[in-house]
């Protein structure tokens, strides 16, 4: 009996989330880990212990990316660093319906968006030269 | 002929047959009634054996219980944690997705 509970107890032990994982400095983490959150160096060791934990999930992905993947990745991070969790789970769930669209639409809305990205663009590239003026 | 009987009269009768008995009937009577003692003697110590196995099947199916209950109490902590892995797993997918999509972070973002 008593090391059925002993056996339990320890299988507690091994399914409970560890802790050091989320604990870890940004001088403890490995090379490809410091490669994919180097956008992070600076404010690492300041976040809070889930979001580095977080983090730390995403990173283990960012190997198998594809260098635009990597550069988009590495753009972003920060940002996303800088959002509530609120916000966060908010951005899985629209992204989540955003998946659910059919094809087309979603087509369509991406050429929207760039549509809109590329004049911001042209108005950004336009600014300097009315100040000049 | 009738004979008015009654209970305490069948008594007196039957002791005064009792009295009238041979020898020999009342040794078969006497040996059975030895046999049918021992007979008894024997059935107690059968009942205290059964109490005694009734207290240890008692044990046994309270250490059942409890086994069974820690395994049910097992597989909850084992699934759920099973089940906060394969959460976290499809977080993590989400997150890296929505960092390398070729949509801007701010579309998804309030």
């Amino acid at each position: 009996m008593r090391s059925f509970i002993t056996g339990v107890l320890l299988l507690l032990c091994f399914t409970s989330t560890p802790a050091s994982a989320a604990s870890v400095s940004w001088h403890a983490l490995t090379h490809t880990q410091r490669e994919a959150l180097a956008p992070l160096a600076q404010q690492w060791d300041t976040l809070p212990e889930d979001q580095r934990t977080r983090l730390l999930k995403t990173a283990k992905r960012y190997p198998g990316l594809t260098p635009e993947q990597k550069q988009r990745y590495h753009s972003r991070l920060e940002k996303w660093s800088k959002l509530t969790p609120e916000q966060h789970r908010a951005a899985r769930e629209k992204y989540r319906a955003f998946n659910k669209v059919p094809a087309e639409k979603r087509e369509q809305v991406k050429q929207m968006v760039r549509e809109q990205e590329a004049g911001k663009t042209t108005a950004g590239d336009s600014h300097p030269a009315e100040s000049a003026r | 002929m009738t004979t008015d009987l009654d209970t305490g009269k069948i008594t007196q009768l039957l002791t005064l047959s009792t009295k009238q008995l041979d020898a020999r009937t009342l040794s078969a009577l006497s040996n059975a009634r030895q046999k049918a003692l021992e007979r008894q003697a024997e059935c107690a110590p059968a009942f205290a054996f059964n109490a005694g196995g009734e207290a240890h099947n008692q044990r046994q199916e309270s250490i059942q219980y409890w086994v069974v209950a820690g395994l049910l109490a097992a597989m909850l902590i084992a699934g759920t944690s099973f089940w906060q892995h394969i959460q976290e797993h499809q977080t993590a997918e989400l997150d890296v997705a929505i960092l390398t999509d070729d949509l801007p972070i701010e579309v998804f973002v309030d």
